[in-house]
């Protein structure tokens, strides 16, 4: 299917301009970034709507978000569990200077899953797993939501949420934002060597193209690697379901097969990109920015066909013994100042309003670029991750390991 | 007070040696394995959660499923410990007889690799081996690798890394048999008129065999149970049976083919030992690998 | 002359086998000079000694390195203590169920750290323990136990059994005899037992990877760093214990030699008597 043909671009389009949340924040807006990100807000507010699978928005949690209520309590010393080099580390000292006590920050989580395994059993036999603040990808979040791993947050402590992003106000999985909160985003697209590839890649196509046999990696993720696969045959990835998704492995399998990918990765696709291994990369945005002090012929280019979008969430596990403290930081870091700070530091796509207005006066060189702040166009064109079952997703999840040989 | 005779106490007392040693072992080696035994005869799903329904053929299925990471696995160990003794040999064989006043020097400077971090030397050669690198350029001049060649992400780097990660392992019990033969026995030998080769194949090698039993051991072992070298420096179709296993450990979460996989590596590997101390004449199993 | 001759190729070829060991030592020791721009430590892009001016700049990786060290110090201890008592009733005592107990000493040798970490994690998951530094510390302890009965026991076996049966004829009980006797004659045995534990234990990433819960050691965070950059620092901290092993070491030889004036010295005796228990008996 061409992308002019998708029928459901153009409910897309009406719902966008119809729906009358975002308009008024569009209107109330006067920040760039507010106007420029509208493209994407109602159309993943309408991929949980169309589908209906969106079964988080069950009576009892809603009731739970509605009920929540965490008094402001000192804050303490509390846990903080993210990805390694996903911050800047001034944010936190100026966080326990501002609010007092100690944040424990662990940079534990390598990958979703690996982490998941980590702390599962606890989760399931009801146990607090001694952390405050978790950040989890979309999917990782929806499966927590689903199983009732999350507790809700009290909005009266997060005054700030104002500033998300309209386009991530609501996502198939949370659709108010009760329990989930941006921490960055980013898409999966092309990273390629330019003095290698000797032409400009755009395609998911490329990726398949023989004359680069042995020079691609894959990313192992199925969420990622098989959606952007289905992107490029002209399928809506986050409306896909688990036999197309089967489907898009099946012709991962084949090319792997031919020799056509280098390696199956994780973010561990940047050594073999940075030195010349590897000429095109299944890359994530904010990683390119870095590897490009390294190695300035690197590219990163967002497929033609649209590109995989994927969010980072800030979650409070359950049961977590500092919810009060999860929530001020929450706060603290959806304040446009911060958030630039951390802009700054990690590259990816900032879910709070304002940053670029703050980023054009401290570092205008990172303002303009369009891996941090997209373009209206490519917007247009950031496709949410589908949501599946837990039985599907392990039968895709079992079905790339075979692929990936593990 | 219970008075004891003193038999008793004899008898009482290697216990007591024991005991704390045994009891860890026991709490935190023995039980977990029993669970795992458990839980491989398990079916289910990770959703729903698993029952025990003495389900074998969680086995049979790992086994037909898996053979190849397992062949592979066995292939790739059995490889580098080849490799390691063709390697360290010689420098064992020098350093205990040949380096003089620079023996400890030796032992050192082949300790010495220990203390960098095995994951940070790993990744030093996913460096050493880039298709950019110097090595590679070398390799393709002299022709032993194509122009659109590569080493990385090949069976050839994998191999390499898991020989690098273990020499030591192969080098310090070599130099320590070496070492303790009595050099007369080969004096004794020329002697007799044996040519330096008679001396060294009838004399030397049988007197080493416990240090290559012992360094074989050391090398095959963890490197059938590896899954770094293969995952920095290989690709998919060199992953070990060790990726699958900690594959479905962390992210399928299907913990009975896990344990399943688990046991089967570890008959594997036992049954491995006991052939291999039968090959070299050790009398007892226990004994011979202790 | 043939002799000299066989002698130049087997220097040689051991030179290059030191060479083969020190490459990858080289690069990341190199690499700790490299004045990289981006966060990323891959390609050479100048010299500067900037990492090495505050190698403890990034607190996490001190906080590593910290509880690596501290980790593998208790390990030590407790498995040196643990695993030496083990040995000597093993090799002095013959009581029902030895050979039981030392075909269990044997079982974690042969077992792929994979599947000890993955076991062990379970366990602590069904008791309800939270992992975390005790948990690292408990399955350390676990998998060097063996490592320590090994060598301990080698040295023992080496042991003339008459000076212990001496001092008992002369009234020794056991345990004196233990303390007075044995335990002095096997201290390097014990001694390079517990220096196998600990660099086992400093450089373990699989088992400690399951069992870590919010702890990071050394190896975690350079295989976290992996994915997303590893910092210079790590090469420098890297460096620095391989030369703070290497003065140590090269002291330790100065003063044996100065000592003992004999070939024999600590480092000789440590490696034989590390390594000699694998050998089969």
């Amino acid at each position: 299917m061409k992308p002019e043909e998708r029928p459901i671009q153009n409910i897309l389009d009406e719902l966008v301009h119809g729906d009358p949340v975002s308009r008024r924040h569009m209107l109330g807006r006067v920040g760039a970034a507010g106007v420029t990100l509208a493209g994407l807000p109602a159309f993943l507010s309408a991929c949980g709507g169309v589908e209906g699978t969106s079964t988080t928005s069950s009576t009892a949690a809603q009731a739970a978000a509605a009920a929540v209520d965490h008094p402001k309590v000192p804050i303490g010393d509390w846990t903080f569990t993210n990805w390694p080099l996903y911050i800047d580390k001034k944010v936190l000292k100026s966080f326990n200077k501002e609010f007092g006590g100690k944040v424990k920050y662990v940079e534990e989580i390598n990958d979703n899953f690996e982490f998941f395994g980590k702390v599962r059993q606890q989760l399931s036999s009801g146990r607090p797993i001694d952390r405050d603040i978790v950040v989890l990808t979309d999917y990782m979040a929806a499966r927590w939501l689903r199983d009732g791993y999350v507790e809700a947050i009290d909005k009266k402590n997060v005054p700030n949420m104002s500033n998300l992003v309209d386009n991530l106000q609501t996502i198939n999985y949370d659709p108010n934002r009760d329990f989930t909160l941006p921490w960055q985003s980013g898409a999966i697209g092309l990273g390629y060597d330019i003095s290698k590839t000797g032409r400009e890649i755009t395609s998911v196509k490329d990726l398949f193209d023989p004359k680069f046999k042995g020079r691609v990696s894959m990313l192992a993720e199925p969420y990622d690697s098989a959606n952007t696969v289905l992107l490029g045959d002209g399928v809506d990835a986050s409306k896909a379901t688990l036999d197309q998704i089967l489907g898009a492995i099946d012709k991962i399998d084949e090319a792997n097969q031919a020799g056509q990918f280098r390696r199956f990765t994780g973010n561990d696709y940047t050594t073999d990109l940075t030195k010349g291994n590897v000429w095109i990369a299944l890359a994530y945005s904010g990683d390119l920015i870095q590897l490009q002090s390294d190695n300035p012929d690197l590219r990163f280019a967002y497929p033609e066909e649209g590109a995989m979008l994927f969010t980072d969430n800030m979650m409070i596990p359950k049961d977590a013994a500092h919810p009060y403290a999860a929530e001020t930081m929450m706060n603290y870091v959806y304040d446009p100042e911060v958030q630039a700070k951390i802009t700054e530091f990690v590259n990816y796509i900032p879910p709070v309003i304002g940053v670029q207005e703050l980023l054009e006066k401290s570092d205008p060189e990172l303002a303009k670029n369009e891996l941090i702040f997209p373009p209206e166009e490519v917007r247009k064109k950031l496709f949410a991750y589908p949501q599946l079952s837990s039985g599907d997703e392990r039968k895709m999840q079992e079905a790339m390991a075979k692929v990936t040989g593990a | 007070m219970l008075r004891l005779s003193l038999a008793r106490r004899r008898s009482l007392l290697p216990w007591l040696f024991v005991g704390p040693g045994l009891l860890w072992l026991a709490l935190f080696f023995i039980i977990p394995l029993a669970n795992q035994a458990n839980v491989s005869l398990q079916t289910g799903n990770p959703d729903t959660g698993y029952a025990f329904t003495w389900a074998f053929s969680t086995y049979t299925d790992a086994i037909s499923e898996y053979q190849e990471q397992f062949l592979r696995s066995l292939g790739y160990a059995a490889t580098a410990t080849v490799l390691c003794l063709i390697i360290a040999f010689p420098l064992a064989y020098f350093t205990a007889y040949r380096a003089g006043r620079f023996r400890n020097l030796m032992l050192l400077l082949i300790i010495l690799p220990f203390f960098m971090s095995y994951v940070l030397r790993t990744v030093a050669w996913q460096l050493i081996l880039s298709d950019n690198g110097w090595v590679l350029a070398r390799l393709r001049d002299v022709g032993l690798v194509s122009d659109t060649g590569r080493l990385l992400a090949t069976r050839t780097a994998v191999i390499a890394g898991i020989t690098y990660n273990f020499l030591p392992f192969m080098a310090l019990p070599l130099y320590v048999s070496l070492e303790k033969i009595d050099r007369r026995l080969i004096e004794a030998a020329k002697d007799l008129y044996a040519s330096p080769i008679t001396a060294f194949r009838k004399v030397t090698l049988p007197l080493a065999l416990p240090g290559i039993f012992a360094g074989s051991l050391l090398t095959f072992i963890p490197a059938c149970g590896d899954f770094v070298n293969a995952a920095l420096l290989g690709t998919s179709r060199q992953f070990m049976i060790g990726n699958v296993i900690q594959s479905k450990f962390i992210t399928i979460l299907d913990y009975p083919t896990a344990a399943a996989l688990s046991f089967i590596l570890m008959s594997f590997i036992l049954i491995g030992i006991f052939i291999y101390a039968r090959l070299l004449g050790a009398r007892n199993l226990t004994q011979a690998a202790l | 002359m043939r002799r000299s001759l066989r002698h130049w190729v087997l220097g040689a070829w051991s030179v290059a086998a030191l060479f083969y060991l020190f490459l990858p030592i080289f690069v990341i020791a190199l690499f700790s000079f490299n004045d990289n721009q981006g966060r990323f430590n891959f390609t050479w892009q100048g010299f500067t000694l900037r990492h090495w001016a505050d190698p403890f700049a990034n607190p996490d990786l001190a906080e590593a390195l910290k509880n690596s060290l501290l980790i593998a110090g208790l390990d030590t201890l407790i498995a040196t203590a643990l695993g030496t008592l083990m040995a000597v009733a093993l090799v002095r005592y013959s009581f029902r169920g030895r050979g039981a107990v030392d075909m269990l000493v044997f079982l974690p040798l042969s077992t792929p750290e994979v599947v000890l970490g993955a076991a062990l994690l379970a366990l602590f998951l069904t008791v309800n323990i939270g992992t975390g530094f005790v948990t690292i510390l408990i399955a350390h302890v676990m998998f060097t136990i063996s490592y320590v009965v090994v060598t301990v026991k080698a040295r023992l076996e080496g042991m003339d059994r008459h000076i212990e049966e001496a001092a008992m004829d002369l009234g020794a009980t056991e345990f004196v005899t233990f303390r007075k006797v044995t335990l002095p004659m096997i201290a390097p045995g014990v001694a390079a037992a517990g220096l196998l534990a600990a660099a086992i234990s400093v450089d373990d990433y699989v088992i400690t990877s399951f069992n870590a819960g919010q702890t990071t050691t050394f190896p975690l965070f350079i295989f976290g760093a992996t994915r997303q950059g590893v910092p210079a620092e790590v090469n420098v901290l890297g460096t620095m214990l391989l030369l703070v092993v290497l003065f140590l070491m090269g002291a330790n030889v100065m003063l044996q030699r100065r000592l003992a004036r004999r070939d024999a010295n600590l480092l000789h005796r440590s490696v034989s008597t590390a390594t000699e228990p694998l050998q089969a008996r």
